[in-house]
């Protein structure tokens, strides 16, 4: 069968032979230490409403490569104490409007520095707990909009102050399994297409809230595991391109519901590390694209996932290293 | 170039203002974009206004955007003071550049509550920004919470309606067909512009995830609606057919439509039915004065309670049954796609799960016999859809989605029925486990494409242990 077989709308990479195979961890440290320090306006300018969540990639994955100490921890716990808000609620940035995805992020990056409490804690906890809605889901914002990734956000903040009693998760997981497929997976709302960065926080959702038992982890895994391309990298829905996100997500949820051998380690594996830039340090989407902090978080991450010995062991549901974890005395669920 | 600060404040604040202008000289600019042209030209404006498309030369928005970006958070920390013109002016700049500005949107959002700024103007606004960043999280949200805003106004009005009494009932029934017509057309365009943007951007997750939002709140259990988008969606799909999202779209309304088959009243689903055409106004719960059509008159018909039933089941196995005919004809017309075989596993899925609530005590094997049975004339041309639809809708006000069906009833011959198989009309075989698996060897035998191999042996193997192990 030659190359000219109709077979050729498969949407996957080729990953050339001189692509990177060996992990090159000093680069990505390099890499992220350098990438707050030049900042162009205008690209600064882009992200700035995602910031939050920028410096908790960052930080994450210099944490997992045993290299926090090269960021500035004072500057950044001012930087989060400067964009919690009067309702408890943090911002992605200063002057920006607080948000339940940068209140995760800023908790994270706290629980990295053990350093919780350089905010009102206590304010944050009634800040999650008023966007609870009647019927158990979480709006992302006072604005009201709904979605599983706030369910998410919201369980998994809770989880890290040891508050999770103060909302109704009872409710919260009645909405979150209203949003389950035929397929095993989960969308952003109920009806909504399964998708795998949605499955990912469906999943660490019922991890922590100890209601794995409720999912159909065949059926879900077998969903996770077709997302494999012939290169080995994951994508996130039937036909979409591999992507190192994708693989994180799919991996990290595949290990929630005790899956991970279900899929090919070692091509996984050879599509993350053919991702990277060998000259830059960071990792890309794709093999040979644009690096990312978001990326190499990820890529970071999945490798950890995958065994690899040269990084810290990560934790599936929170995304964060296992030591930090076990200071704070978290352990989620997994299935086995 | 300027490059002092006085000269970049002089510079943008001209551009923001020449970005108002352009859409006050145009008020149906449709796309926006960016034109590469990596220096300024001598005193030309870097906005350019081209029939109904807006563009902005590449060299000022790096200038532009930190400038707007800082001023609205200047402003949002109190430390510096817009008034509403500037405001509207400055977060339209802004969001046309950069649509994720969460903070930005909110800042509108404020606009319109107290009135500055209209819902149209919000909505016409997102439309533009999606021509250039279709998938912008942030930008479909603001139009759910835009739609909401709209939706409430709506039902306040109604709920006014109901506490006034006789006097004004005439302007009443003025102000409710204005806020149906609004209504409608807000629907129309929202589907619209979802369309555009799935066209814009392949699986497109937040267009698609936005217009099953847009259906469960504008147009609950509106089976015209459901229907009309099923027919208009035949054609994207099979042009799409690797468009996922697109597809799940499909089962949605499948999903939905079946739902509302199954629990509608009698007369509801005659009004309802695709050939009459109700009202295109949305029916459900954010506008109950739109739902005239199904509730409040009472049902005289008690009887016929078999005969809906077999209508319904008439009408449900004409929708899989065309949906399955369409899934195999794409899948042999596009081998290897992924998204087909999918579908696929959904729309039998549904399928088999219908039939396991609604005929439990029926054995599977021998549902196609059952149909055959009402078929004294085999061989006939199969009716179609719309005959069928047109017809299914019964008369019957107490069934319920939860409530199971009378197996027997669903498999005598009913007097509609005959009359049909007397024009010569004959019921397809539904979709069986069998059947299935003669269609993947069918597909296996003589395909030498790999993707599509493949595939076939996925859903064999999911046929088997998902489906054939409920069994």
């Amino acid at each position: 069968s030659g190359a000219l077989l109709e077979g050729t709308q498969v949407k996957d990479v080729i990953i050339k032979p001189d692509a990177p195979s060996t992990l090159l961890l000093e680069k990505h440290a390099d890499y992220i230490a350098a990438y707050g320090s030049k900042k162009d306006d205008y690209e600064y300018t882009l992200s700035e409403y995602l910031r939050m969540s920028g410096i908790y990639w960052g930080l994450t994955v210099m944490d997992l490569m045993g290299q926090l100490p090269r960021m500035n921890q004072q500057e950044i716990i001012d930087f989060i104490k400067a964009c919690q808000h009067e309702c408890g609620g943090i911002s992605a940035s200063i002057g920006h409007d607080p948000h339940l995805l940068y209140t995760l992020s800023a908790v994270q990056i706290l629980c990295l520095y053990d350093s919780i409490d350089a905010i009102d804690v206590d304010k944050v906890v009634e800040y999650v707990k008023g966007l609870q809605q009647e019927d158990g889901s979480f709006a992302g914002d006072k604005w009201g909009e709904i979605d599983t990734r706030f369910s998410f956000c919201a369980v998994a903040t809770l989880a890290l102050l040891g508050k999770m009693d103060t909302i109704n998760v009872d409710k919260a997981v009645e909405f979150v399994l209203s949003c389950m497929n035929f397929d095993g997976g989960f969308g952003c709302r109920p009806g909504s297409e399964s998708h795998a960065g949605q499955i990912y926080c469906c999943t660490g959702f019922l991890s922590l809230t100890g209601q794995l038992h409720q999912l159909n982890a065949d059926l879900l895994g077998w969903w996770l595991c077709e997302r494999q391309l012939p290169s080995g990298g994951l994508n996130g829905r039937p036909e979409k391109l591999p992507d190192v996100c994708y693989s994180w997500w799919v991996l990290a949820s595949l290990k929630i519901i005790g899956r991970i051998r279900w899929i090919d380690k070692d091509k996984l594996r050879k599509f993350i590390l053919a991702c990277q830039d060998e000259e830059t340090g960071g990792f890309a989407d794709r093999p040979g694209d644009m690096v990312d902090p978001f990326h190499t978080l990820f890529g970071v991450a999945g490798l950890s996932l995958l065994g690899d010995e040269q990084i810290k062991p990560v934790n599936p549901v929170l995304c964060m290293p296992e030591d930090v974890l076990q200071r704070i005395g978290l352990q989620p669920d997994l299935l086995s | 170039m300027a490059e002092s600060e006085e000269e970049v404040d002089v510079l943008v604040q001209r551009v923001v203002k020449d970005i108002a202008n352009a859409f006050k000289k145009n008020p149906s600019i449709d796309e926006i974009g960016v034109i590469l042209c990596p220096e300024a030209r001598y005193n030309r404006s870097p906005i350019v206004l081209v029939e109904n498309k807006l563009g902005v030369e590449s060299w000022c928005v790096k200038f532009l955007l930190p400038y707007v970006h800082n001023k609205l958070l200047l402003y949002r920390q109190r430390k510096h003071w817009l008034d509403r013109e500037a405001l509207v002016d400055i977060t339209c700049t802004l969001l046309l550049l950069n649509p994720d500005f969460t903070t930005a949107w909110n800042v509108r959002k404020e606009l319109l509550q107290c009135g500055v700024l209209n819902p149209e103007k919000d909505l016409y606004l997102g439309k533009l920004a999606l021509t250039k960043f279709p998938k912008s999280p942030e930008t479909w949200i603001h139009r759910r919470w835009v739609l909401q805003q709209v939706l409430n106004q709506v039902s306040t009005l109604d709920h006014n309606k109901n506490q006034q009494q006789a006097e004004a009932v005439q302007a009443d029934a003025e102000r409710n067909e204005q806020l149906s017509d609004r209504l409608a057309r807000t629907l129309r365009q929202e589907m619209k512009v979802c369309s555009d943007a799935a066209g814009r951007y392949p699986s497109n997750y937040n267009a698609w995830s936005h217009r099953i939002w847009v259906l469960q709140h504008m147009a609950r259990g509106n089976v015209k609606v459901l229907h009309d988008e099923l027919s208009s969606m035949r054609v994207w799909v099979s042009m799409h057919v690797s468009d996922h999202s697109g597809f799940h779209y499909r089962q949605f309304l499948l999903k939905e439509l079946i739902a509302e088959i199954c629990k509608r009243p009698a007369h509801t689903s005659t009004s309802c039915s695709p050939q009459r055409g109700c009202s295109t106004v949305p029916e459900g719960s954010p506008c109950p004065h739109s739902c005239s059509h199904s509730n409040g008159e009472p049902s005289g018909q008690e009887a016929g309670g078999e005969e809906d039933s077999h209508a319904d089941f008439t009408t449900v196995l004409q929708l899989f049954h065309q949906e399955m005919d369409l899934c195999s004809d794409l899948i042999q017309s596009f081998p290897g796609h992924e998204t087909l075989w999918s579908h696929r596993r959904h729309v039998f899925y549904l399928w088999d799960q219908w039939v396991r609530e609604h005929q439990h005590s029926c054995s599977r094997g021998s549902d196609c016999k059952l149909i055959h049975l009402t078929d004294p004339d085999p061989g006939v041309p199969e009716i179609s859809s719309q005959s069928c639809a047109g017809q299914g809708h019964g008369v019957n006000g107490q069934k319920h989605a939860s409530e199971p069906m009378e197996v027997d009833g669903l498999f005598l011959p009913d007097p509609h029925n005959s009359k049909r198989l007397k024009r010569g009309v004959l019921l397809p075989c539904p979709p069986t486990l069998p059947t299935e698996l003669s269609f993947v060897s069918s597909v296996l035998g003589g395909c030498c494409n790999t993707e599509q191999r493949h595939f076939a042996l996925a859903y064999r193997k999911w046929l088997d242990t998902v489906i054939g192990l409920q069994s």
